[in-house]
């Protein structure tokens, strides 16, 4: 039986209505539980089961990516291309894989004497999921509960401060970057030893608020973590400022900061699994 | 159950091409939003109902693969998709520039309500900033990725109602 016009315009109203009310009682059901309530939970076995087709798609794209970039750099015309090409290929093939593994190589020096330095444990990692929406600025590792990764744990890249775990799998962790707008640390100006809070902004940059205008800084300054609040080790690099603005009547200067970390096309990463874990300052969770 | 199927099909592709691929097509941090592309092109094959379950039922797997508040973009797809079924009768034209356009509002009109919804939980980044960084440039990459996207899975939708028009895109 069909119904008439109206009956169904009613119904689906109904339906939208039945909807919306779901929508919102989990958006408070989300607010309210904890890390080990139903929604997380789903979340979290959501993520374990993706994270595998996640990584597909980063290994498909690897090729892609590093073809574009060769593709780039070619300056000769394409016949001659051709040609080498097919002369070459299993050589560059070989060329290409040894200068990967040296990058790589290098890379994780980077890391590993980074956190030398600081005597901090840590564990290399893999990135193998970018972020799947323009809200947020969260990429997924390959390290989880069962490489002693537990969420609030500061991640660090070959430049700088990265993010922080935020939900962790047995074998992945999503991490939250400092350039995420719901990101906060605790951090200081090299030079002045003046304090704030590095938060990240929607446009993908960084800054810095609660620094009084008082104190000096300059663009050019350096940023660290100042290891305030427990979250993050004092002394990590975060970033170089770029801007300052002093309005008149503000309280506090309007500082922006560049992250020193290079956000896109991080591959390998370094979990402090030694450092304290508690959510970031700018948790808007 | 067995009409439902094609949209329930074109959902989990979606989910899974959310997560493998449109990170790996993201143009300076905008990330497109095939889940919304499907919805609405569910919505304007299926009608309004179709359209608000099937939005629901997306926005959920959206959000939960994120790590926003759960049920926001649940909240908004369900909305955008019954608004652009309800437009699924009134289509006068079963060519591809009226849903294309539509599908690129709805993203336009999405990433607002997903802002208002942020904003209600108290999660919401500067307006201003968000208009010029994430809501346009998501609206116009969206819009772009309908053209190709949507000919193709209103075709595989609707099946036992060819459209003719649809030949010129896809």
């Amino acid at each position: 039986m069909k119904l008439p016009q109206s009956d169904r315009t009613v119904g689906n109203a109904g339906v939208l209505a039945i909807l919306l009310v779901a929508a919102i009682v989990l958006m408070t059901m989300s607010a309210r539980e904890g890390e080990q309530g139903m929604l997380h939970r789903t979340r979290k076995a959501l993520q374990a089961a993706t994270a595998p087709i996640a990584s597909v798609g980063t290994w498909i794209s690897t090729p892609v990516r590093a073809v574009t970039d060769w593709a780039g750099g070619l300056s000769v015309s394409r016949s001659e291309v051709d040609e080498l090409q097919t002369q070459n290929e299993e050589l560059r093939q070989r060329v290409a894989e040894l200068e990967e593994a040296r990058l790589e190589n290098e890379r994780l020096r980077t890391l590993v004497g980074f956190t030398e330095a600081r005597k901090l444990e840590a564990l290399g990692a893999r990135v193998i999921a970018r972020p799947t929406s323009s809200w947020e600025s969260v990429i997924v590792i390959d390290r989880g509960t069962a490489d002693g990764v537990e969420p609030g744990m500061p991640v660090l890249a070959p430049q700088g401060l990265l993010g922080q775990t935020v939900e962790v799998t047995e074998h992945s962790a999503k991490v939250r970057l400092i350039v995420d707008q719901r990101s906060g640390v605790a951090g200081m100006v090299q030079s002045t030893r003046a304090e704030g809070i590095v938060r990240g902004s929607v446009e993908g940059g960084l800054d810095m608020e609660y620094v009084s205008r008082e104190t000096t800084v300059v663009a050019g300054d350096i940023v660290l973590t100042s290891g305030m609040g427990g979250v993050y080790p004092k002394g990590l690099l975060i970033g170089e400022v770029s801007k300052v603005d002093l309005p008149e009547n503000a309280l506090f200067s309007i500082i922006e900061v560049r992250p020193s970390a290079r956000l896109q096309g991080v591959e390998e990463v370094i979990v402090l699994v030694g450092a304290t874990s508690t959510a970031d300052v700018g948790d808007g969770e | 159950m067995r009409r439902a199927l094609p949209s329930m099909a074109a959902i989990l592709a979606g989910t899974l091409l959310q997560v493998s691929i449109a990170p790996q097509i993201a143009i300076g941090g905008t990330v497109p939003n095939l889940l919304l592309l499907v919805t609405v092109t569910v919505a304007l094959v299926e009608g309004s109902r179709a359209g608000a379950i099937g939005g629901f039922a997306a926005g959920l797997v959206f959000d939960l693969l994120g790590t926003g508040p759960v049920g926001a973009m649940a909240f908004v797809l369900a909305l955008i998709g019954h608004l652009a079924g309800s437009l699924q009768e009134q289509m006068f034209a079963e060519g591809w520039r009226l849903p294309v356009s539509v599908v690129a509002l709805a993203s336009l009109l999405s990433e607002v309500a997903y802002w208002l919804v942020l904003w209600v939980n108290g999660a919401a980044p500067p307006f201003l900033a968000t208009l010029s960084q994430v809501i346009v440039p998501s609206a116009l990459y969206n819009g772009a990725l309908a053209l190709l996207v949507y000919p193709w899975l209103a075709r595989l939708l609707r099946r036992e109602r060819p459209v003719r028009t649809f030949s010129r895109l896809a």
